[in-house]
């Protein structure tokens, strides 16, 4: 059964000055089955971020249907946990603040606000800056009380837009893998946009390719890589080349180039 | 202090150490260059006024000001006075901020309220303080009341403006974030629009109640019969230009002293706090 169904997805945004309507997302179907990881891709401007914002509730479709658990989604809410690339932390507010909010907005007691808020921390590797602010912390540990946040309020789906795509490559590798180690203890379904194809891999379980503008669901591949999975065994994974070399031929990004 | 400049630069000494100092030189200089200029007026005018043998109709000796700033210290009758100000400074701008900032947030939230209310607010803000006393005290008569609404006035408008582009400049994403956590308007107001035009808010704070201070005095002039404002008006009919002059002071290192240990800190605190938003926006 599919916890997310998107159908016949599409999205016209119309130019603020010109006026002009242009097609972002042109025909876009897939489904998530519930606990699956999946990963969105496709060239710059394809639309990923904006079907994330469909799923999220933040921007309404102008056409086709998006099914959570069999129903509409309509707006906005807890029940899908959303990671911002740019983390989003309040910075009026400690770590700890910051992770418990979703629960103080849900109307739980303060002890077991900060009680759940603790174990999270203590699961992202957290522990000893509860009561710092987010300017006091670095990217990377600012994107853990990002992951943090969303997590403490269990999700059904958590939705990712290029989480990492501002952290230092080392601290990158690092948060992937920790997230899939989460990921793996909580099994949330996880819609996750990246452009960055080795992390697509690496992370999911499916990876599925929009094409460019109006787009269009060009691939959908399965990672049968098997879990848990560290970078140096994947890297030597010899799906993982060969997906690799499939996709950045989709792509058109030349071969012989890292993915950025 | 001397201390310091003759420590040798290798010699250890810890960051926050360090910084403690650095930073209580900084205060005191900055102190002591704030304080010059005032101090070369008051040694000009301890000079020039007995030298040039000035009438104390035109202006009055460094001793006569003194001594009715002790007279007035003693009797207490100088507290009353500024406490009468303070009172209506203080309420004034107490319900300027319970009125502006909701207002003020309802304004950046929807683009609705502000374009409808945006030409009105604009006018206003070119007529704020003084052009209103005489219909404050057509409204509320002589006296208290129309001193207080002109200082509501004054902080108003510059608190509505300042909250809604406070609200405005709330990133996006942080917007959703807290929607998608489930906070419903009322959270979004207290948790979200309220302490993140804060910076904002106090700007407008300091703003406004720079223009109140001055529209106080005016409209204490013309429409109480207490307060700085009018003891200062009171004076000229009686050529008591020593009154005059302490007034003019006592308004002035009021409003300095508000403004440096009052609304400054209050200011640079919550930048401060907030400073993240520079760094995390990016
Ligand atoms: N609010 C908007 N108004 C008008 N056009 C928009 C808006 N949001 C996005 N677009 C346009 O829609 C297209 C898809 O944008 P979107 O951000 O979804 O792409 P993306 O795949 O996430 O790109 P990237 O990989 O660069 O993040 C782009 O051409 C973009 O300019
Ligand atoms: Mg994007």
């Amino acid at each position: 059964m599919s916890l997310l169904s998107v159908e016949n997805l599409n999205q016209v945004y119309t130019d603020a000055y010109t006026h002009e309507e242009m097609t972002a997302v042109g025909n876009v179907s897939f489904d998530i089955p519930e606990g699956q990881f999946i990963s969105l891709i496709g060239p710059s401007g394809c639309g990923k971020t904006t079907v994330l914002n469909i799923v999220a509730g933040f921007i309404r479709a102008s056409g086709g249907s998006v099914m959570l658990a069999g129903k509409p989604i309509s707006g906005p809410g807890p029940d899908r946990g959303v990671v911002f690339q740019d983390f989003a932390l309040f910075p009026w507010k400690s770590v700890e603040a910051n992770i418990a909010f979703g629960l103080k907005m849900r109307g739980v007691d303060k002890a077991e606000r900060k009680r759940r808020a603790r174990e999270v921390i203590e699961l992202v590797g957290l522990s000893g800056f509860e009561a710092k602010y987010p300017h006091e912390l670095s990217g990377g540990m600012r994107q853990r009380v990002g992951v943090a946040r969303v997590l403490a309020t269990e999700p059904t789906m958590m939705l990712m837009d290029e989480p990492f795509a501002s952290i230092d490559a080392q601290t990158r590798r690092v948060l992937q893998q920790e997230v899939l180690r989460i990921w793996e203890q909580e099994r949330p379904t996880v819609l996750f946009v990246t452009h960055d194809v080795d992390e697509a891999i690496f992370m999911s379980d499916r990876v599925i390719v929009l094409s460019s503008r109006p787009s269009a669901v060009q691939a959908d591949i399965e990672i049968p890589i098997p879990r848990p999975r560290t970078w140096s065994d994947v890297y030597a994974d010899p799906a993982f080349v060969r997906i690799r070399r499939e996709l950045m031929a989709m792509l058109g990004v030349d071969d012989d180039e890292k993915g950025s | 202090m001397t201390g310091i400049a003759l420590r040798p630069s290798r010699e250890p000494l810890s960051d926050s150490g360090r910084r403690q100092l650095a930073r209580r030189r900084a205060r005191l200089s900055s102190a002591a260059w704030f304080l010059s200029p005032f101090v070369v007026l008051v040694a000009l005018w301890a000079v020039l006024v007995p030298a040039l043998d000035v009438s104390p109709r035109t202006f009055p000796s460094l001793a006569s000001v003194w001594a009715v700033f002790t007279s007035g210290v003693t009797d207490g009758s100088l507290w009353t006075q500024v406490f009468a100000s303070l009172a209506r400074v203080g309420a004034g701008t107490g319900l300027a901020i319970a009125i502006g900032v909701p207002f003020g947030i309802l304004m950046g939230i929807s683009r609705g309220v502000s374009g409808f209310f945006s030409p009105l607010l604009r006018f206003s803000v070119a007529l704020a303080g003084i052009a209103w006393i005489p219909l404050a005290t057509l409204w509320l008569g002589y006296g208290t009341g129309a001193v207080v609404f002109i200082v509501f006035n004054a902080v108003f408008f510059a608190v509505v403006y300042t909250t809604m582009l406070g609200v405005r400049q709330i990133s996006t994403s942080l917007l959703r974030a807290a929607r998608s956590l489930g906070a419903g308007p009322g959270r979004m107001f207290v948790e979200i629009y309220l302490p993140g035009a804060a910076p904002s808010i106090v700007t407008g704070l300091r703003m406004g109640m720079g223009f109140a201070w001055r529209g106080l005095i005016a409209a204490e002039i013309i429409a109480t019969s207490s307060g700085l404002g009018y003891t200062l008006f009171l004076a000229r009919q009686y050529y008591e230009t020593d009154v005059i002059i302490l007034m003019m002071i006592t308004i002035g290192v009021l409003w300095l002293l508000m403004d440096r240990f009052l609304l400054a800190p209050l200011e640079r605190r919550t930048v401060e706090r907030w400073g993240a938003r520079r760094q995390v926006g990016t």
